[in-house]
């Protein structure tokens, strides 16, 4: 249920990966999706393959968990391949009736998979190696400079960084009102669609109401603590780049240059 | 009545935040009984509660109520629910009608009874718990504390269940809501001979309800029996964190003082007809 979904969850370690900068990990996702989009060979997907395969290794996080967040996405993923399978125009391989498979549309279908599952591997690599408060320092900092030109960089880290406190406890609230009616005999699974929205009534005008009563208690709390924005404000830990920071940045660029030239030689 | 064999419930299983929070449980309970359930915070009781309402599905082993097994195949788990009441910790967050007549029929209503039926039992409810009618036409939103508490508890109660489970039903209440509160349960109890578990923190109110006591300790029982056969044993409770009730505590001390009180006195009203009885004869001497 609502517990299974690992996309965005943050899985606590010590590895290399985990004490990367934030920064240089936001970067560095930033250039590896862009490749993910610009490999058009088969050999580019190989050494994508093997680079991320070291990164799920050295960060220390069994396989399978890493795997796990691509299942929410799973039915995507499958409608994509088929459309691109069966609606690409091209050298025809197999037909039956209107169906046809061209050898361009196993090409691009196979090519669509890949990019979203490495898309998502990589992704999840981030948020299950930086906590939420990291991540959004990160994006902070990186935000920074853009202050001049009237990007409220601060405002936007802090609204994330609540929202991001605020999930799991929705959650598990949820799961809570959830079983509350359940025991009423509530019941969630029978009846059309109608009657199905009609049945998550009960579920979600509690959970607003106590979304509302802690955002209050939470306004309230900060500004007893005086909390005033951004300005003049310090931290007790400021991020640090270290050597092992400029190891990522070769190791990313590397991949870069290895997808590149791939495209151009192959 | 409700009988669990070896049964294991695992939150989160092979991720990194894995928790076994109840192990190998082997507890029967009869019909009518009045079961007190305590253990200090994360000890496992309101996971062990869940389950025997059917709300969690167990790992392994295997839960009965009157011979009906939770989530076997032949079961319709839907129609069981309906016999077992189950009030959470903080039930007031289930509320959400317009009035609270309506959310108190909320239960009946989705066991599919007759207008006329539902129209009783809501007002059978809300007397049972204290409500009174006028309130029943108002928001549930505009309600105070206790009586959000009070209409919560009355929805459940209105499904008329054989089984009444509560998880800490006087959590976060004044001490005036809290007696009331219990004084209603032991009413029900009473009244309706329904079979009563009742999770709570005060020894008190467990020494003063409960016929049976299950002791919960990192997810195992760790004691289990009539309050007589718990409170005996006041070292063990204090190495699990948890005391006897002050009344047994006070009683203790004064029979180390050389007073001539009995043992397995822990209820205020059992210890002050002891005394009486002291007094008494200290002044025919
Ligand atoms: N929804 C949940 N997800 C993960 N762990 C939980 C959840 N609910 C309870 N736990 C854990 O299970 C253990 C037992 O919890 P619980 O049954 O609520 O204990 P109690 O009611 O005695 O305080 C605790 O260690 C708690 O942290
Ligand atoms: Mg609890």
């Amino acid at each position: 249920m609502l517990k299974d979904i690992t996309l965005g969850q943050y899985f606590p370690g010590n590895s290399l990966i985990h004490r990367l900068d934030p920064r240089t990990k936001i970067l560095c996702i930033i250039l590896y999706i862009t490749v993910i989009f610009c490999v058009k060979n088969f050999w580019g997907y190989g050494v994508l393959a093997a680079f991320t395969a070291i990164c799920i290794i050295s960060s220390k996080i069994p396989f399978g968990y890493v795997i796990k967040g691509v299942k929410p996405i799973l039915i995507f993923v499958i409608f994509t391949a088929l459309f691109n399978l069966f609606l690409t125009n091209g050298r025809v391989l197999w037909s039956w009736g209107f169906l046809k498979i061209t050898y361009e549309g196993v090409r691009l279908a196979a090519f669509m998979v890949l990019r979203l599952f490495f898309l998502v591997l990589g992704t999840s690599l981030l948020t299950l190696t930086t906590s939420p408060i990291a991540l959004t320092d990160g994006i902070e900092k990186l935000l920074s400079p853009f202050k001049k030109i009237g990007v409220p960089a601060h405002e936007l880290a802090m609204m994330m960084t609540i929202a991001l406190r605020f999930v799991p406890t929705l959650l598990e609230e949820t799961e809570k009102i959830i079983k509350a009616q359940t025991a009423r005999g509530a019941d969630f699974e029978s009846g059309n669609i109608i009657n199905r929205a009609k049945a998550m009534i009960p579920i979600l005008i509690p959970l607003f109401v106590s979304a509302f009563r802690r955002a209050d208690d939470l306004a309230v709390a900060m500004e007893c603590r005086c909390y005033r924005g951004g300005e003049n404000r310090t931290r007790l830990k400021e991020l640090k780049m270290t050597t092992a920071d400029i190891w990522g940045w070769l190791f990313v660029t590397v991949l870069a240059v290895l997808v590149f030239t791939s495209n151009i030689l192959l | 009545m409700i009988k669990l064999s070896d049964v294991n419930y695992t939150y989160m299983s092979g991720g990194p935040f894995e928790k076994a929070a109840v192990k190998d449980i082997n507890l029967e309970l009869k019909t009518g009984q009045f079961v007190g359930i305590i253990g200090h915070t994360g000890s496992g009781k309101s996971t062990l509660i869940q389950l025997m309402a059917g709300l969690l599905k167990p790992d392994s082993g295997k839960i009965s109520i009157d011979g009906q097994t939770l989530y076997g195949k032949a079961t319709n788990m839907r129609k069981l629910r309906f016999q077992i009441g189950f009030v959470m910790q903080y039930p007031e967050y289930q509320l959400f009608e317009e009035t609270v007549f309506q959310d108190i029929a909320f239960g009946p209503k989705n066991m599919g009874l007759s207008e006329e039926e539902i129209k009783r039992r809501v007002h059978f409810a809300a007397k049972l718990v204290g409500l009174d009618d006028e309130i029943l036409g108002k928001s549930p939103f505009e309600l105070s504390g206790g009586q959000k508490r009070r209409a919560a508890i009355a929805g459940v109660v209105a499904m008329e269940p054989k089984l009444l489970i509560l998880d800490e039903p006087t959590a976060g209440l004044d001490p005036g809501g809290r007696d009331e509160i219990l004084c209603k349960i032991r009413d029900m109890h009473r009244r309706l001979g329904i079979t009563v578990v009742l999770v709570s923190h005060s020894m008190e109110d467990i020494a003063s309800l409960a016929d049976k006591i299950v002791v919960m300790n990192h997810g195992e029982i760790a004691m289990k029996g009539t309050p007589d056969e718990i409170f005996k044993n006041a070292a063990r409770l204090k190495e699990m964190g948890l005391a006897v009730p002050q009344i047994a505590e006070v009683c203790m001390k004064l029979r180390e003082a050389g007073l001539p009180i009995p043992e397995g006195i822990y209820t205020v009203s059992a210890a002050k007809a002891e005394l009486e009885k002291i007094l008494k004869a200290k002044e025919k001497r």
